[in-house]
């Protein structure tokens, strides 16, 4: 800058053309105006906001992180309701669905086939003999108890049903006498 | 809150500063009243958060801001002023104060450089503000400011040298 030095030299003797006085008075009013304006805002937030021990920002902030946290607990709530409801939906449906009834039943019962049958015997007894209604000939009187099971099953299902109930059996076997 | 006006340093401040900052404002728009008028609001509203001079980069910045807004929103006055003022004699409103035909030619020198070497020498010479200062208050780097004022001096000097 040693070969500019002379030359700013020269520049520094230059002054600029001074503001106009009136510029100062203006200058002046605005910022009284300012004052003016600052005044009443200043008012208005005292009016709005009177001098109370409590801090409102502190206050505000507080309320708006409880509404926050209310907002957030009435969302999980309601998020955690959902996902019960849809574990409910998406259990097997036929434990739920209703046992079809009239047209379907017989259509689907028709088409069972007979399977088989048991008959057991799980108790004989012979009572003696006797004379059975006015007959000269005695009969042994034998009485089973009886376990019988029937079988039916549907070729196109695979499904199965049975039957089962006990049943009791009395036979009258004729005596020759010898 | 402080009131504004009751600082009466804001007087000496502004006189500190007026006429380089006119200077400065002047380097956008020809008109004096409009550099008055951009100036006075400039102040005004430094002034409302800034009660003193300290960070006068954001005064001239807000001047720049507010004449470049003033020169977007009034172009066709700004376009008339300059051909009036490309026919007019500079010395109507002259940006300094001149004593003898040497500062004229100086002057005249200083006015015909393009407009970002300008701007920088007007803070540096008669605003006083170092290359630091200059890149805030122009939102440019430091080596940009300090190699404009470098090639405003090599213009000057080349527009002065005697033929």
């Amino acid at each position: 800058m040693n070969d500019f030095s002379e030359l700013e030299k020269e520049l520094r003797k230059l002054r600029p053309t001074q503001p106009s006085p009136v510029l100062f008075e203006r200058v002046g009013e605005a910022l009284k105006n300012c004052r003016a304006s600052a005044a009443a805002d200043a008012k208005w937030k005292r009016w709005r906001f009177p001098e109370t021990p409590y801090n409102w920002w502190s206050l505000g902030f507080g309320l708006a992180a409880a509404a926050v946290l209310i907002l957030f607990a009435a969302v999980t709530v309601e998020r955690l309701h959902e996902h019960q409801q849809t574990i409910a939906q998406s259990s097997p449906a036929p434990e739920t669905r209703p046992v079809p009834l009239g047209p379907e039943r017989s259509i689907s019962a028709s088409r069972f086939v007979p399977a088989g049958g048991t008959n057991l015997v799980y108790n004989a007894r012979d009572e003696g003999l006797h004379f059975a209604d006015g007959s000269e000939r005695p009969v042994r009187r034998v009485r089973y108890r009886t376990q019988q099971t029937w079988r039916w099953r549907n070729p196109e299902t695979g499904a199965s049903l049975r039957v089962s109930y006990p049943s009791e059996e009395v036979v009258l076997i004729p005596v020759s006498g010898q | 809150m402080e009131p504004i006006a009751s600082h009466e340093n804001w007087r000496n401040c502004f006189c500190e500063v007026a006429p380089g900052l006119l200077l400065f404002a002047r380097q956008w728009v020809q008109s004096a009243a409009d550099a008055e008028d951009i100036v006075q609001d400039a102040f005004v509203k430094f002034w409302r958060r800034n009660h003193d001079i300290a960070n006068r980069a954001l005064l001239y910045a807000a001047v720049r801001s507010l004449a470049l807004d003033f020169i977007r929103r009034d172009a066709r006055r700004a376009r008339r002023e300059a051909t009036v003022l490309a026919e007019a004699e500079p010395a109507i409103e002259p940006h300094f104060q001149l004593e003898d035909d040497t500062q004229s030619a100086l002057a005249a020198a200083v006015e015909s450089l393009p407009r970002d070497q300008r701007e920088v020498l007007v803070l540096k010479i008669w605003n006083d503000f170092t290359f630091s200062e200059i890149a805030g208050a122009l939102g440019i780097s430091q080596n940009t400011a300090a190699s404009r004022y470098r090639y405003a001096l090599t213009n000057l000097k080349k527009t002065l040298q005697p033929q």
